[in-house]
């Protein structure tokens, strides 16, 4: 376990940086959370994948199939990758504040 | 056994199942090392971590020693004091073995490769694994993975249909980019020369890299295809040491096989699935396969030796070096092809020193991905491949493992590095000149289409798992997909992943009841229309369902249900909603 520094306040990530507070996140949170994934500036298009992962994730516990992301918020796999370069399973997981992946990731 | 009176259950029980895991190669490892020292400096933990002596191979290994010499060698059970033999006791004592043997061992095996002894110490480190794992020793993140493996049957949890729904998209973006209708992803296809099985990671967050696959095999006018079921190749049985896991797993990959009639079983890039699948599933799941096993970097090798393919390689032309896999190179001794391949896809190919079947870890192996409380160590253990990765001056590191794709990943983040990290299948995409007219059409071919209930999909919710194992069996052995949901929860969520065309429902079940997840279902937009089928011991319980304001459900069957009665039933609905639906 370690301090994530938020800007002002901490919140509790495990080693490889995903929050371990959900209750925690918050627009500021997935702002910082996506400096150390390469996304400088979180666009409206950003959001509306975390957005879609968040709600996902609430009603199911798992992260969706990269397909169902693509079908529902009308991303191609090529615009997933350009807005998380990290992908969606380190990097835009992440941000949206789920638990890190399990498995071969 | 002595002092079972002083020791705890699982400690007896790891001592005692010892006794079972000990053939010829395992006593050699555990009674040949003399402590000479020839295997420290191999160690990528050792060389980061100087002053710790608990990361040398040689005393990492007397920790399993010291107990088997107690218990299984005549020198401990002589001379105790003179050969540093002692029993493990306590759960505690269970607890520093795991930090040992997850967490300070990534089942690399570079320590082997300069042992005079001939010791395989990593082999021993599996064992030992596979033994706290049989008492509920273990990460959670291998807990995690070995029962979605054991359960759903990858690693990943990933659904059948979603899998499918997956492939389909690929086979129409593919379709769509090279322009023509037979470049589609062939599913069950029978008696192809060749069934490709992936890594679930690829499906479930990262399908480039199987369009890439289609694409070449599509190029080579291969008679190919992916299997539905039993296409996940990766092996977490290799990481837990669990050789029931691993046979099971392999298992589902060789029927699957066998039951296509495929000739040739091809394995994506991943080091610990090939490893798993060609070298030691056939061992481990007690059976022989009929068919010949191939990595994918044989494979297109093989493609442009024989002009099946063409590659242009004036198309990667950024500096790449290569990273071997522990599994594939030390393991497995493929060292020469993916280097052969890449000479023949890029123009500027820089070696890593050491390499080959000395190359260091990417120290994210043997599971080490997973387990999240080893990470720091994980990463500060990572220096010696940073600095290995950067004097190569290659921007990209090229590998053929999936593993050690996301291990050099997090350490080239970790350390800076410019560097980038891409596997041979996207290498030899990139350079691919794609001839279209090269491909024969081949048809998508369902199998068992005889079945009546093929390409159905039914939900089957009870809290009775003999109920749902028999009422899954017959309807699996007629064809359907079954998904299975053992509580009111439960049943609602996968009704809404899996989109069932049938549900039959148990109406006593604990959590929500089956009256509630009915009403639900009626009530909710996208799953009103699926048909629902109540299944209950307690006829009078219907009259709870004819209370509720919705639209009754489609049918009824009263346990103890026949097999005539469930199919029957079943059928009965499913024409029914055809016809209204086709009306």
């Amino acid at each position: 376990m370690s301090q994530f520094d938020v800007g002002g306040w901490a919140i509790e990530v495990d080693e490889d940086g995903f929050i371990q507070e959900p209750e925690k996140w918050n627009e500021q949170v997935a702002q910082a959370l996506a400096k150390t994934e390469g996304v400088e500036l979180m666009s409206e298009r950003h959001w509306k994948l975390v957005n879609y992962l968040r709600d996902y994730y609430a009603k199911f516990g798992i992260a969706p199939m990269i397909r169902k992301l693509c079908k529902e918020t009308g991303f191609s796999l090529k615009e997933v990758y350009e807005l998380f370069p990290s992908g969606p399973a380190k990097g835009a997981c992440k941000v949206a504040g789920l638990a890190k992946p399990t498995g071969c990731v | 056994m002595s002092n079972n009176n002083t020791r705890s259950h699982r400690a007896h029980k790891v001592i005692e199942r010892m006794g079972k895991k000990l053939n010829r190669q395992m006593v050699g490892s555990l009674v040949a090392c003399v402590h000479c020292g020839m295997c420290t400096d191999s160690c990528h933990y050792v060389l980061t971590n100087p002053g710790d002596p608990t990361y040398a191979p040689a005393y990492k290994a007397d920790q399993i020693r010291k107990f088997f010499k107690r218990h299984y060698d005549w020198t401990g059970r002589v001379l105790p004091w003179w050969v540093k033999a002692r029993s493990l006791y306590t759960d505690e004592d269970l607890e520093q073995l795991k930090d040992t043997v997850f967490g300070k061992c990534t089942n690399c095996r570079r320590c082997t490769v300069n042992c005079p002894m001939g010791v395989d110490y990593p082999t021993v480190n599996r064992m030992a694994r596979g033994l706290l794992v049989s008492v509920g020793i273990m990460p959670e993140g291998v807990a995690v993975v070995s029962k979605d493996q054991w359960e759903i049957g990858n690693q990943m949890g990933v659904l059948k249909e979603d899998y499918l729904e997956t492939l389909e998209w690929l086979s129409e973006e593919l379709e769509g980019e090279l322009e023509d209708p037979a470049a589609v992803i062939p599913i069950d296809k029978m008696d192809a020369d060749v069934v490709y099985s992936i890594n679930p990671r690829e499906v479930k967050y990262d399908p480039r890299t199987i369009s890439d696959a289609a694409k070449i095999f599509y190029s080579a006018g291969e008679n190919w295809t992916m299997p539905s079921e039993g296409w996940d190749m990766t092996n977490f049985g290799l990481f837990s040491g669990d050789d029931d896991l691993g046979g099971a797993v392999a298992r589902r990959l060789y029927d699957k096989v066998e039951e296509l009639r495929g000739k040739k079983l091809v394995i994506s890039e991943c080091g610990h699935g090939y490893r798993s699948t060609r070298c030691e599933g056939q061992n481990w799941g007690k059976v022989d396969v009929g068919f010949e096993m191939e990595s994918s970097v044989v494979t297109m090798l093989r493609y442009i030796k024989e002009g099946k393919i063409k590659v242009d390689k004036s198309r990667n032309t950024q500096p790449v070096t290569f990273h071997d896999s522990c599994n594939n190179a030390r393991s497995c001794g493929m060292t020469e092809e993916p280097r052969e391949l890449l000479s023949l896809v890029t123009t500027d190919f820089r070696e890593m020193y050491p390499n080959r079947a000395e190359n260091y870890c990417c120290t994210g192996g043997g599971g080490a991905m997973s387990m999240s409380e080893y990470t720091p160590r994980r990463l500060k253990s990572a220096k010696v491949k940073a600095d290995q990765l950067a004097a190569t001056g290659a921007t990209v590191v090229v590998t053929s493992c999936h593993n050690c794709v996301d291990g050099l990943g997090d350490l080239i983040k970790h350390y800076k590095l410019n560097m980038q990290v891409t596997q041979l299948v996207n290498l030899v995409a990139n350079a691919l000149v794609v001839e279209k007219k090269l491909a024969v059409a081949v048809p998508v071919m369902p199998t068992e289409a005889a079945a009546p209930l093929a390409g159905v999909t039914i939900l089957v919710a009870d809290d009775e798992p003999d109920f749902v194992t028999f009422a899954s069996t017959v309807l699996e052995d007629n064809g359907a997909t079954v998904l299975k949901a053992y509580n009111g929860n439960e049943a609602f969520a996968i009704a809404h992943s899996g989109k069932p065309d049938l549900i039959t429902l148990d109406i006593s079940m604990p959590g929500k009841s089956g009256t509630e997840v009915f009403e639900e279902l009626r009530n909710d937009p996208a799953l009103k229309a699926i048909p629902v089928c109540i299944i209950t011991g307690k006829p009078e319980l219907r009259k709870l369902i004819y209370e509720r304001a919705v639209l009754p459900p489609e049918g009824y069957i009263d346990k103890p249900a026949s097999e005539e009665a469930l199919l029957l039933n079943v059928r009965r609905i499913l024409d029914h909603v055809h016809h209204r639906t086709s009306a």
